[in-house]
């Protein structure tokens, strides 16, 4: 499988529950890749926990948090 | 035409061209014509007691059909009386009132010994000093250059000894061989010191005879280890030049030395935050002339880029410095190989296969061609292909448009941090 093949299939993945309304409530990295844990409140969903190995898909998760965390900034000045 | 001239930390050239300390400016017979070849200023090779030098004394490294890529010496300060140096230097001087002169200085580390020689050669007319904390053999060995350069607080000590006495600039140069470089350029300014120049040579071996199992060179069948200088070790002191550049706490002019070969290095130095630059191997490898084609070339760019003085090339790629924590990590570049170019050596294909991330497909096109092709969406970027490829124009990196938004190291350390340590979780998208 190619690189971009791997990094596809575990974006897909993190893009399906951002899809259903999970949110990221931990990312713990370690030796194997990061432990991302994502919940959900209405309706009440998860813990779901994914393994993310590529070095794309941690890039993409936390490049998600931080679009996030712009928008808020962007909103409370607003 | 624009104007060349600088103004260093005080001292004024008519261009940022200067010998270093070394060999090419061991007498005033060198530096005349160094001047009248077009040289603005020139360290005066270091003065202080006397040595006596070896016999041989200089190798090179030549690296595939460069002849001296790097340089490597074994030679120490000046080997002549004060005396005989300060008369030449006056004269010297006397002929070429508008260049600059340097001296560059080295004696043991004791207050008395650093007054003594500062008065000598003040008296006698200099532009400017520059204090020898570099030099890596034979006098490290006795407590001097590198010895004293390789601790800080020697090095503000005797600065600040200097700094009693003396009523010209006073110039640090500083040692490569040292963990960072900074610490030493700052304590150095703690010191009182005007200004920095750096960096000094490298410690180095040039090589081993593998018939005669000799060092290279060797003093009757012994070596000792030496200072590499030349081309070579240009972006080692590219980046420690651009380090003491963006560090607020150093914040004095800085000399740059370090395998400066032409007008195009210069305006790298400078751009990184030289005011002014110093040459040696180039000189050694082809004379005081080359100051012509490196005066021209300079005065070209200056002209292309609507410059009207070389000092506005100070330091305006600081700021494009950073650390590795704040690059962007979602800006990508991926290779691209032009067909009409490519010459099908496959070396960019060995490479990546062998070095990088397999990603250039050997194929055949639709009129039986072979041709190499790379699969964008898994190539990082790493510019390797590109840097092996000896056909002009056959591979451009090309950066991608409309990715993700900027997100560094650090920022992303950051954001982690702050979904970890809250109990809610963190919104996306």
């Amino acid at each position: 499988m190619s690189a971009f093949a791997e990094f596809d299939r575990e974006r897909q993945e993190i893009d399906n529950l951002v899809g259903l309304g999970y949110n990221v409530a931990g990312i713990y990295e370690d030796l194997d890749g990061a432990r991302v844990t994502f919940i959900r409140r209405e309706p009440a969903g998860g813990p779901v926990e994914l393994l993310l190995l590529t070095a794309d898909a941690r890039k993409h998760v936390t490049t998600l948090l931080v679009g996030g965390s712009r928008q808020a900034a962007a909103e409370i000045h607003r | 035409m624009a104007d060349l001239s600088i103004d260093f930390a005080g001292i004024k050239s008519p261009n940022p061209f200067w010998l270093a300390s070394a060999p090419p400016t061991n007498t005033g017979y060198q530096v005349q014509r160094a001047f009248e070849a077009g040289w603005g200023g020139a360290v005066w090779k270091t003065l202080g007691e006397p040595v006596i030098n070896t016999s041989a004394r200089f190798a090179a490294v030549h690296f595939g059909g460069q002849r001296v890529a790097g340089f490597n010496n074994i030679e120490l300060i000046t080997d002549r009386p004060l005396e005989v140096n300060l008369k030449e230097i006056y004269e010297t001087k006397r002929r070429f009132p508008d260049h600059t002169i340097i001296a560059s200085l080295m004696v043991e580390p004791k207050r008395e010994k650093w007054h003594e020689i500062v008065k000598r050669v003040e008296a006698i007319g200099v532009d400017g000093l520059e204090l020898n904390f570099g030099c890596p053999h034979g006098m490290a060995e006795r407590g001097m250059g590198a010895a004293s350069g390789q601790q800080p607080d020697l090095v503000q000590a005797q600065t600040a000894w200097v700094k009693e006495v003396a009523t010209t600039p006073v110039i640090v140069k500083l040692t490569p061989n040292i963990t960072d470089i900074t610490v030493v350029a700052r304590h150095a300014v703690k010191g009182g010191a005007d200004a920095i120049s750096l960096i000094n040579t490298i410690n180095s071996l040039a090589g081993v005879d593998i018939h005669s199992w000799n060092t290279i060179p060797n003093v009757g069948g012994q070596g000792a280890h030496g200072g590499y200088c030349g081309p070579a070790v240009k972006p080692i002191a590219l980046s420690m030049v651009a380090e003491c550049a963006r560090d607020r706490e150093v914040g004095v002019p800085i000399s740059g030395i370090g395998g400066i070969s032409t007008w195009q290095d210069v305006v790298e130095f400078m751009l990184m935050g030289s005011t002014g630059i110093q040459v040696c191997t180039a000189v050694m490898h082809h004379g005081f002339r080359i100051v012509e084609e490196m005066i021209d070339g300079l005065n070209h760019y200056l002209d292309e880029k609507g410059l009207a003085s070389v000092t506005e090339l100070i330091g305006k790629s600081v700021p494009r410095y950073s650390n590795w924590g704040d690059l962007d990590l979602n800006y990508q570049v991926v290779a691209r190989i032009n067909e009409e170019n490519c010459i099908n050596c496959n070396k960019c294909h060995i490479a990546c296969e062998d070095a990088s991330h397999q990603c250039i497909d050997m194929l055949t096109n639709a009129e039986g061609k072979a041709i190499l092709q790379v699969r964008e969406e898994d190539c990082v970027g790493c510019n390797l292909c590109s840097i092996v490829c000896p056909a002009d124009g056959a591979i451009d990196m090309i950066a991608l448009e409309g990715g993700a938004a900027p997100m560094s190291w650090n920022q992303r350390s950051r954001i982690i941090s702050g979904v970890n340590g809250s109990y809610s979780e963190a919104e996306v998208g």
